[in-house]
């Protein structure tokens, strides 16, 4: 018999912000999938009038979890548009801000909002050992369960009904992680604060460096809380990863996108050069560099007014609908969906993120840490860089980079010197461009500023990691890198569709990012 | 770890963020039998960035889930409920007829509502959520600048009309207890403080005009800066890395109020002046300026951008 369902799913949980997803299911397989953002604030077009500077503080707001890319690739924007580049101090403490809290998000991401889509929650009530936080949480749950209320066990109730881990051991292991991520993130904070004033939304990070000037005292205490990070990241993260996708080995081959890349040159050396992570495209299995030319925006699905095919900067204005207009989008067969645009690189839809930071870096052979590493991996669980493109791939990619980013922290922190001053002042240009570029937890960020004749901002503009991946159809009718992975997979009950959910969730999106 | 040693523990807690004139010992060792009624809690997030939420996890001492699993019963919320989709819808429209009178409604973000559609739950604008949430709430909490004032979702020129919780209440003449912890992020010294308080009394805090707690919202951050001193003496940076004040170079401390100076950030590791940065205002009613971080020599003339300043319905 052939069976036709539509499956939507609104509001996705476990993510950052506001995520509906539906999907067009026919005898168990995907046939149609659309991805709709489901917030917009308008941040990028708002700041024209502000002061240039303000774009630093401004846009890191844009995103709660990933505001340390947007401070950075804003001050790197301006100073492009000065010409200058931070002195040594500033551009390693920089990278210690960045990296502290890059980490810190890809633990968040994992474990706070991944672990749960493979790792049985319900194994605590059976657990008989005696580590403090299991047993607390085994406690937990059963007076909660006799406790006669409407939502025991809030909010850690109800998974989709379906297979997750069977593997006893590896259960606890991962509930016990889960509680330590929690303090391992408190630390992260801590590091980033050192040198950033506070966590999330450091303040410091400034075109000219960092205003912060560190110590002796700061150094050694940024130190010893990496120290204990760096146990959890290459104890426990990765180990725990890599023991989940031996037993969900399926889900190598399940969530294909494109498998074209797109990555910016992330984590420079103090001089600002030899960048730790390479940037480049990878197009139909073609390494290329990249080329800003190509990069264009379509609107056609998504809730504004204007152009296709537009670039950066083209506009200092954007339209969205208005209501009555939405609610009749709403009901077309072919309307408007998402308040994300369809950004394309010529007609390329381009996957950025963990995946696309690891082969691009693998392929130029300039980091040899990582190739052992990934070399590594892929022995032990007999995989090719095919298989990267997947749900497991793209866990296992942040881990790697989790890996790779804190032995450059702890090589970065011994390069400091204190009591040296970490920013230079440099006055506004006035009448000026700039690009930034970074690669933020989720992918490739690029900022574009334009400054009027008194220093405040004529024009901004921001593309996205998330933007690239959840973008809904471009003008041609093309579906974004998510969509892609949703169509062609098997759902074993549609009332349960867990399936959907891992393959969105392992492409971290971050919705907040993605419509700014 | 006995019982008695991780009861202390969570003191330590309720000691550091200064609850501990009215929340004591005894009445953590009541919470933990029962004796007193632990709060259910919905959080809700409108035009926000999850970076309240990330903070909150920020509690000095002990772990975010343990704060969660001893103190309150968080029924929903967005980044740490394990169910997804429709359950979601299920749940909250049950907590609204199940729990009425008898839950915190937490609301992180600004609320559109010029353009109802800019954020949207279950194909709902976010605003008919929050209307219908709070009508059942015991009372709201709202965290976060942009919960608070509109904070960076209302600047000039934006589209979205955003309100903040107390002016949705206000406007739709929802008569609940509303309380709002500005700061961005908000500081979870202040959530977990505000919760304790109502865990103990049923109700919230002394609270200023604009529903702030007055404990941590009746001082400038100036008054209570450790540059307070150079002030005086006419001690003026004027350069970052200098000695002295930083009001010439565009502090935000004298117009912003909070207690970051008092307690410091992230389990008092740091602060934002400490870090050789102008305090930029992130929790006063003006955030964001136009200009926040000037240099010495700037001598451009501020025109003033207006903000919508909360849009009328």
């Amino acid at each position: 018999m052939n069976m036709k369902r539509t499956i939507s799913v609104d509001p996705l949980t476990r993510i950052e912000g506001h995520l509906k997803f539906t999907t067009k299911i026919e005898n168990s397989i995907v046939t149609d999938a659309k991805c709709s953002a489901q917030l917009y604030r308008g941040i990028e077009k708002a700041l024209i009038g502000y002061d240039a500077r303000v774009a630093q503080q401004v846009t890191q707001r844009i995103c709660g979890t990933c505001n340390y890319a947007h401070a950075e690739a804003a001050a790197l924007a301006l100073e492009d548009a000065m010409g200058i580049k931070p002195n040594k101090n500033g551009q390693l403490l920089r990278n210690l801000i960045v990296g502290a809290y890059q980490i810190h998000d890809y633990i968040f991401h994992f474990y706070l909002l991944s672990v749960f889509d493979f790792i049985n929650i319900e194994a605590i009530t059976t657990y008989k050992g005696s580590n403090k936080n299991l047993v607390k949480m085994k406690q937990w749950v059963e007076s909660e369960k006799k406790s006669g209320k409407i939502f025991p066990i809030s909010p850690f109730l109800s998974q989709y009904k379906n297979i997750y881990s069977q593997d006893e051991k590896l259960n606890f292991f991962s509930i016990d992680n889960y509680l330590e991520a929690f303090e391992i993130m408190l630390k992260l904070d801590k590091a980033v604060a050192i040198f950033g004033g506070k966590s999330p939304h450091p303040v410091t990070i400034e075109a000219g460096g960092v205003t912060t000037t560190p110590t002796v005292l700061s150094i050694e205490k940024y130190k010893a809380l990496i120290e204990e990070v760096d146990i959890f990241i290459k104890d426990i993260y990765l180990p725990n990863i890599i023991k989940i996708s031996k037993e969900f080995k399926e889900y190598f081959n399940i969530g294909k996108g494109y498998a074209n890349y797109l990555a910016f040159a992330y984590m420079p050396d103090e001089n600002g050069e030899n960048h730790l992570f390479e940037g480049g495209t990878i197009i139909n299995g073609e390494y290329a560099d990249y080329d800003l030319e190509k990069i264009r925006e379509d609107v056609k699905y998504s809730y504004y007014l204007g152009n296709d095919n537009a670039k950066p900067l083209s506009s200092t204005k954007l339209t969205p609908i208005d209501y009555d207009r939405y609610k009749s989008e709403q009901i077309k067969e072919n309307g408007k969906y998402s308040w994300s645009k369809a950004p394309r690189y010529d007609t390329n839809v381009m996957e950025v993120g963990a995946v696309a930071r690891v082969i691009i870096t693998y392929n130029k052979k300039t980091n040899k840490k990582l190739n052992a590493l990934v070399d590594q991996v892929n022995k032990e669980l007999n995989i090719t860089f095919d298989e990267y493109n997947s749900v497991m791939g793209r866990h296992l990619s942040r881990a790697i980079l989790a890996c790779i980013v804190i032995d450059k922290l702890k090589k970065d922190i011994d390069k400091v010197e204190p009591d040296v001053n970490a920013y230079e002042e440099y006055d506004i240009p006035t009448k000026a461009k700039g690009i930034g570029l970074t690669e933020g937890t989720r992918g490739a960020l690029a900022h574009w500023i334009e400054t009027d004749k008194e220093g405040y901002i004529k024009n901004y503009e921001l593309i996205v990691p998330t933007t690239w991946n959840i973008s809904p159809r471009d003008a041609q009718g093309t579906p974004g890198v998510v969509e892609k992975m949703l169509i062609g997979t098997k759902i074993k009950d549609v009332e349960n569709p867990i399936e959907l959910a891992r393959i969105i969730r392992s492409t971290d999106p971050c919705m907040a990012c993605s419509v700014h | 770890m006995n019982r008695r040693e991780a009861l202390k523990k969570f003191y330590n807690v309720i000691v550091a963020v200064g609850a501990s004139s009215f929340f004591t010992f005894d009445d953590l060792l009541a919470l933990e039998n029962s004796q007193i009624k632990k709060p259910n809690l919905i959080w809700l997030q409108g035009a926000s960035c999850s970076g309240c939420t990330l903070s909150s996890t920020n509690i000095e001492d002990i772990s975010f889930t343990d704060f969660i699993l001893k103190f309150v019963n968080i029924i929903y919320h967005p980044n740490l409920t394990i169910h997804t989709g429709y359950d979601v819808q299920h749940t909250l429209n049950t907590a609204c007829k199940e729990l009425n009178n008898d839950y915190l409604l937490i609301n992180e973000g600004s609320i559109p509502v010029q353009l109802p559609h800019a954020c949207l739950l279950a194909d709902i604008p976010y605003v008919e959520w929050i209307k219908k949430m709070a009508k059942n709430a015991h009372s709201c909490i709202g965290v976060g600048t942009c919960a608070s004032f509109g904070g960076i979702t209302d600047m000039h020129g934006m589209d979205t009309g955003v309100a903040s919780i107390v002016q949705v209440l206000e406007t739709e003449n929802i008569q609940k207890p509303v309380a709002i912890l500005p700061n961005c992020p908000l500081r979870p010294e202040h959530l977990v403080y505000t919760i304790l308080y109502f865990i103990k009394f049923g109700k919230f805090p002394a609270l200023d005009v604009y529903h702030r707690p007055k404990k941590f919202f009746s001082q400038t951050i100036h008054q209570s800066c450790s540059h307070y001193y150079e002030f005086k003496e006419d001690i003026f940076a004027t350069k970052i890395g200098e000695k002295g004040c930083l009001l010439e170079l565009g502090c935000q401390g004298p117009v912003t109020k909070s207690d970051c100076m008092i307690t410091g950030l992230n389990g008092n590791t740091n602060n934002c002046i400490k870090a050789g940065h102008p305090c930029i205002g992130c929790a006063s009613e003006h955030f964001p300026r136009q200009i926040m971080f000037r240099s010495y020599i700037d001598d451009r003339v501020i025109t003033p951008l207006k903000k919508m300043n909360f849009a009328k319905k």
